[in-house]
């Protein structure tokens, strides 16, 4: 919907990452779930690194190009979509905090999920005001 | 992945608790019961937990999509065992209608293997997992109603 210009952009980004947002949310529910069971390894969501990078791929125009005289040639920055970016759950499997081989460590958990709500809030937010300066250009 | 999910995975946590802490307090109710419809003094139960969805046992962060039963959706209490590993307690006393009446131990009593400070420590930690997960259905429930707040 409207992917060409800035709103529409904008309010698909915050989609998208608000989506990321309710599944990490789920996966350190898991982990506060199973903070008590044995040989249990934490996981965790990796998204925004990746968005990021793809973001600022988009704005390489102004540098070194390699010149691609043959189609094999593989060139020095590839821009990649943002839509193609995919939330990845990553098992933190080398660490134990625990006796019985568990690695939750609960108030780290706590934290993630405070900062989770928080950004998901800041993202509500953020949509509303988009939402809101439409509505201001249409009355 | 549904709107809700994040709070039943915390509810299966809930509930997984909460019946640790009712076979804790059963335990610790039953710290001197000396006679048993099985037989012998009373033997403290423990609870064992497993993950909802168990993954498959691989050693790096990422699993192969083939291999992946997706996100976690909780704790799954398995069973309630009698803990038959530590021995019952002895405790003298001949006058004791339970005492062993013949043999080396003769004039002790066996008491239960609850033992009171481990069972209360049990409980502290039960009571603070609890507590966690009641937290974030507290979050999800509050991030929900923000999300539904979204173009008033």
């Amino acid at each position: 919907m409207f992917l060409n210009n800035s709103f529409g952009k904008t309010v698909d980004i915050l989609h998208r990452t608000m989506d990321v947002n309710s599944l990490r949310r789920q996966v350190i529910a898991d982990n506060i779930a199973n903070s008590d069971t044995p040989n249990f390894k934490r996981s965790t969501v990796n998204f925004e690194s990746q968005l990021r990078r793809a973001l600022a791929s988009e704005q390489l125009s102004g540098r070194l190009k390699a010149a691609m005289t043959n189609s094999r040639h593989i060139p020095f920055e590839k821009t990649m979509d943002y839509r193609d970016v995919r939330p990845r759950r990553v098992l933190d499997y080398l660490t134990t905090s625990k006796n019985n081989g568990n690695n939750v460590d609960i108030e780290e958990e706590m934290m993630l999920a405070l900062q989770n709500q928080m950004s998901y809030d800041l993202m509500t937010r953020a949509i509303s005001n988009q939402f809101t300066q439409v509505n201001i250009v249409l009355r | 992945m549904g709107l809700f999910s994040s709070i039943n995975t915390a509810a299966t946590g809930l509930s997984a608790q909460r019946l640790r802490l009712d076979v804790i307090a059963n335990n610790i109710a039953n710290v001197d019961t000396t006679r048993t419809p099985e037989g012998g003094p009373f033997r403290r139960s423990r609870v064992i937990f497993r993950p909802r969805v168990s993954q498959p046992y691989y050693r790096s962060p990422f699993l192969p999509a083939a291999l992946d039963n997706g996100v976690g959706r909780g704790v799954r209490v398995v069973s309630v065992q009698k803990d038959m590993d530590q021995k019952p307690r002895l405790v003298y006393d001949p006058t004791h209608p339970d005492a062993i009446q013949s043999g080396p131990r003769k004039g002790y009593v066996e008491m239960p293997n609850v033992n009171v400070v481990n069972e209360m420590v049990d409980m502290m930690s039960a009571s603070r997992s609890y507590e966690a997960n009641v937290a974030l259905v507290n979050g999800s429930k509050s991030m929900f109603n923000r999300a539904l707040e979204i173009g008033r």
